[in-house]
């Protein structure tokens, strides 16, 4: 389960400074903070977006959400980017249900989240941004 | 003392206290906690109800086994009546054999009547710990009692001194009408009512109770030991006034509330106990609740261990021998035989009686060796009934079949009869109650396995269904290796159908032919008589006999012989002349087999034919029959290391079988997985130990997650609690912290009912899953 899914980063010369983080199979506190870590890294290498793919997350718990909830809260006081991606249909439930879909964007695979970066870079910076 | 509280001290319409430090309702006549209270929910909501003025409030008989603890639910209703503010006053009175007189009883009542009514007025609890004198009560009436209890008390008074007997006896019992007069209704519960003909006195005070309540339109409870409780009340009258009574019959508790009661007696008693003494103790004490509490107390003073087969054992032979259970039947048989020789004597008849091949001795040999007038005889004998120590007709005695007592009759003869020394009689009834435990366990496992024959065969009631049903043969041809759905399918529209009687008494083989119980359990075999007529005729008179045989594979041709030969025996010795046999095997009979019965015209099924008969002709007892545990599974997992993931995958199978849809299975498994990771993080739980329990139902799932430890309440502060924006928990809590405790929100969300359940310890959290196709 966990194997699989360890976060990777990218380096902030990457051309679109955007991190991909890995989310594990079990979205749970321990899983969370790595996610978590990886985005803190990320935005600490000089990213301005980053990508969780959540292909290989089956299940998620109260704990893990609450964690992305700070993931977003720090993205968001960075003023970088964050899309979820391939969030499954149960997933994206939970989510509505716990609040966390109005506050981040949701993208099909990575290639849709790449795309909504590329969208929120072409608009206008919102006052207060 | 008590005139230092009268009544205009107090406010009129204001409880005094009625609750403890911890807004429990105080305990008021009750010896054991309302919680700690095992079953009778029933009685209990029957009795309490009765308190309520203006509903039905009508007389209620409790006809009660010996020590099935008839006493503590009286008293429990009592304490729920007196905390019922509004309702009728409750009043508790034992009749004691310490009174000596009728008149004495009839005085004690009229007290006790007082004070009661005085104490539930007042709203205090406390006035019960200490009864005031006769005349302090006036002093503590309310003002508008005060009238009539000085009326009564005046009326008393100047009866008590008088010669009228009966007169005395009637002012006393009419109390309960002298206040409802004055609008102060009662329910007046009187306990132990067949100690009412061991009083000296010329009035028949079992039959001016009857006579004062019946003739009363207050609620009354009588309850007594039920086998003279009714005599003691109707006496030698032939027409009833009970008949517009009702009839609360209490029996010994049923495994289930007696495995309870064990477990919260052993936990207050801070007694160890496992769950294998547990079930035997049910079995040998035979769900009697005094026993139960008895030998836990003895337990609690020995050290406090219920550990093992031995334990238990050890203090039932110490129980026997010198304990509160030997006191129990030593008072009861001192009752019914004063005399110490005469008590010998029967000691020596019942032993003998009991030892005998068909368990019972001539009537007459117990006159002649007790050396008994007839009068005395039948006083004797009627102790022996009352109480159930046996039972006897004018020909025979037969010992009472409870196995305590048994086991007393044992070692009391052996020491007062046989005066074999004590030390031998302790050493071989440990020996033996020891080598009989696993038999006693056995005997209890197979009788939960047997099939139900004796209620199955009551519940024909002239139904027809499927000839294949009660033909193994034909079954087998028809729906071996066929699905569950394509049998009831193929059963619905078979054409060929039998007709079943009408059955009007059915009971054990053993019952009707004793031999019998050695060759097969009780429950296993079956004498069921009825008519397979519309019309009730010698014509159609019949007797199905039916029987379960043993055997793991398809039972042969010599096998159902003996069966078929066996029961045409019986019905030979019983002279029954129209006969059907039924016979059932877990995997029917080979075609052997088929054929002799075929031939014998005899019925046959396997348990497969069985369980599609009972599901047709009672879906009750199929109901009964495969709920309990077919569709129940349980786990345990550690907490930690994500082992809410094995809930989940397990739970994910069960529902799968259930047909849920698959977002309906992601939600249960969220649910699941919550519930575990509240159990985990809030219980500290000792054990560390999460206890799953998933019931399958035909439309739903239940689901019971439960730990021990702190208990987490439905309404702790992480129910409900709003989910904060992103931004608000950092900012109030510099952590995630401020942003956890939704886990329940989530299951109250995902699930379609959720609820904690009751328990000593910890947490029970049970959720359910509605299926939606």
């Amino acid at each position: 389960m966990r194997e699989e899914t360890l976060a990777t980063r990218a380096q902030p010369e990457d051309a679109r400074g955007v991190a991909i983080v890995y989310a594990e199979n079990y979205l749970n506190k321990l899983s969370g903070e790595r996610i978590e870590r990886e985005c803190r890294n990320g935005l600490e290498d000089g990213c301005h977006a980053l990508v969780i793919n959540f292909k290989q997350t089956t299940i998620v718990n109260s704990i893990g959400v609450s964690i992305l909830l700070g993931v977003i809260d720090a993205v968001e006081r960075r003023g970088a980017r964050l899309v979820f991606a391939n969030v499954n249909h149960h997933t994206i439930k939970l989510f509505d249900l716990l609040g966390l879909s109005r506050h981040v964007a949701l993208a099909e695979n990575v290639e849709a989240a790449f795309a909504i970066l590329e969208d929120f870079d072409a608009a206008p910076t919102p006052h207060g941004h | 003392m008590l005139l230092s509280r009268p009544w205009h001290s107090t406010c009129p319409t204001m409880p005094i206290r009625t609750t403890n430090k911890n807004d429990q309702p105080r305990r008021v006549l009750a010896r054991v906690a309302p919680e700690d209270f095992v079953g009778r929910a029933d009685a209990l909501q029957q009795l309490s109800a009765l308190s309520t003025v203006g509903a039905n409030r009508r007389g209620v008989l409790l006809l009660a086994a010996p020590t099935v603890g008839a006493t503590e639910l009286l008293r429990q209703a009592y304490d729920a009546m007196f905390h019922q503010r509004g309702g009728a006053s409750p009043v508790y009175f034992a009749f004691s054999r310490s009174d000596h007189t009728t008149t004495g009883a009839a005085r004690r009542f009229l007290h006790t009547f007082l004070w009661h009514v005085v104490a539930h007025r007042r709203a205090d609890a406390t006035l019960i710990d200490a009864p005031p004198a006769l005349h302090d009560l006036l002093e503590l009436a309310a003002p508008s009692d005060y009238e009539w209890i000085e009326r009564l008390i005046q009326s008393y008074e100047r009866a008590r001194g008088g010669s009228d007997e009966r007169g005395f006896v009637r002012l006393c019992l009419s109390a309960p009408q002298h206040a409802a007069t004055r609008g102060s209704h009662t329910v007046v519960m009187l306990d132990d009512v067949h100690l009412a003909t061991q009083l000296k006195g010329e009035v028949a005070l079992g039959e001016e109770v009857a006579q004062a309540f019946t003739d009363s339109d207050e609620a009354f409870v009588l309850s007594g030991l039920r086998r003279s409780l009714l005599g003691v009340l109707q006496g030698a009258s032939e027409v009833s006034r009970l008949n517009g009574t009702r009839k609360i019959h209490l029996e010994r508790l049923d495994d289930a509330e007696a495995r309870t009661l064990l477990e919260r007696v052993a936990r207050n008693q801070q007694v160890v106990l496992t769950d294998e003494s547990r079930d035997l103790l049910v079995q040998q004490l035979e769900g009697n609740p005094f026993f139960i509490t008895t030998l836990v107390q003895a337990a609690q003073n020995d050290g406090g261990s219920l550990a093992s087969y031995l334990d238990c054992q050890r203090l039932y032979v110490d129980e026997l021998l010198g304990g509160r259970i030997n006191r129990r039947f030593k008072a009861v048989l001192e009752e019914i035989a004063p005399a110490a020789a005469a008590r010998r004597t029967l000691l020596r008849l019942l032993r003998e009686s009991e030892s005998n091949p068909a368990g019972k001795s001539p009537a007459e040999a117990w006159r002649k060796r007790l050396e008994l007038d007839a009068e005395s005889l039948a006083r004797v004998m009627a102790g022996l009934h009352v109480h159930e120590l046996g039972t006897f007709d004018t020909t025979y005695v037969e010992v009472g079949a409870n196995l305590v007592w048994r086991d007393y009759l044992h070692a009391s003869y052996r020491l007062q009869v046989s005066a074999d020394p004590r030390a031998l009689v302790v050493a071989d009834t440990l020996v033996e109650a020891l080598k009989r435990a696993p038999q006693t366990m056995e005997r209890h496992y197979r009788r939960a396995s047997a099939l139900q024959l004796r209620q199955l065969l009551g519940r024909f009631d002239s139904q027809r269904v499927p000839a294949s049903l009660l033909h193994h043969d034909r079954f087998a041809r028809m729906y071996k290796g066929v699905g569950a759905d394509e049998v009831l399918i193929g059963l619905d529209t078979e054409t060929d159908l039998i007709r079943l009687p009408q059955i009007v008494h059915a009971a054990s083989c053993a019952a009707f032919h004793p031999p019998m119980q050695l060759i097969c359990d009780e429950e296993r075999c079956a004498v069921a008589h009825g008519f397979d007529a519309a019309s009730y005729s010698d014509t159609s008179e019949v007797v199905w006999l039916a029987a379960e045989l043993e055997s793991k594979l398809e039972v042969g041709r010599a096998l159902t012989e003996v069966w078929c030969d066996r029961l045409a025996q019986l019905a030979h010795s019983c002279g029954f002349t129209r006969t059907r046999l039924l016979l059932v095997s877990t995997e029917g009979f080979s075609a052997e087999a088929c054929e002799l019965l075929n031939e014998r015209e005899a019925f046959s099924a396997s348990h497969q034919q069985l369980e599609l008969l009972t599901a047709r002709v009672s879906p009750a007892l199929s109901a009964q029959r495969l709920g309990a545990g077919r569709d129940e599974f349980e786990m345990v997992i550690p907490m930690g290391d994500d082992t809410e993931l094995i809930a989940a995958h397990t739970v994910e199978q069960i529902a799968r079988r259930l047909d849920f849809q698959p977002e309906a299975i992601n939600q249960i498994k969220t649910a699941l997985v919550e519930a575990c990771i509240n159990a985990a993080e809030h219980s500290l739980s000792p054990d560390r130990k999460i206890y799953q329990r998933f019931r399958v139902e035909s439309d739903k799932l239940v689901v019971t997650v439960s730990s021990r430890g702190v208990a987490v309440s439905a309404s702790a502060s992480q129910n409900g609690e709003a989910i904060p924006e992103p931004g608000q928990g950092s900012q109030a809590n510099g952590s995630a912290k401020g942003r956890r405790g939704w886990g329940l929100k989530l299951i109250r969300t995902l699930m379609d009912e959720v609820e904690f359940e009751r328990v000593d310890d910890g947490t029970r959290l049970r959720m359910t899953k509605y299926l939606r196709k």
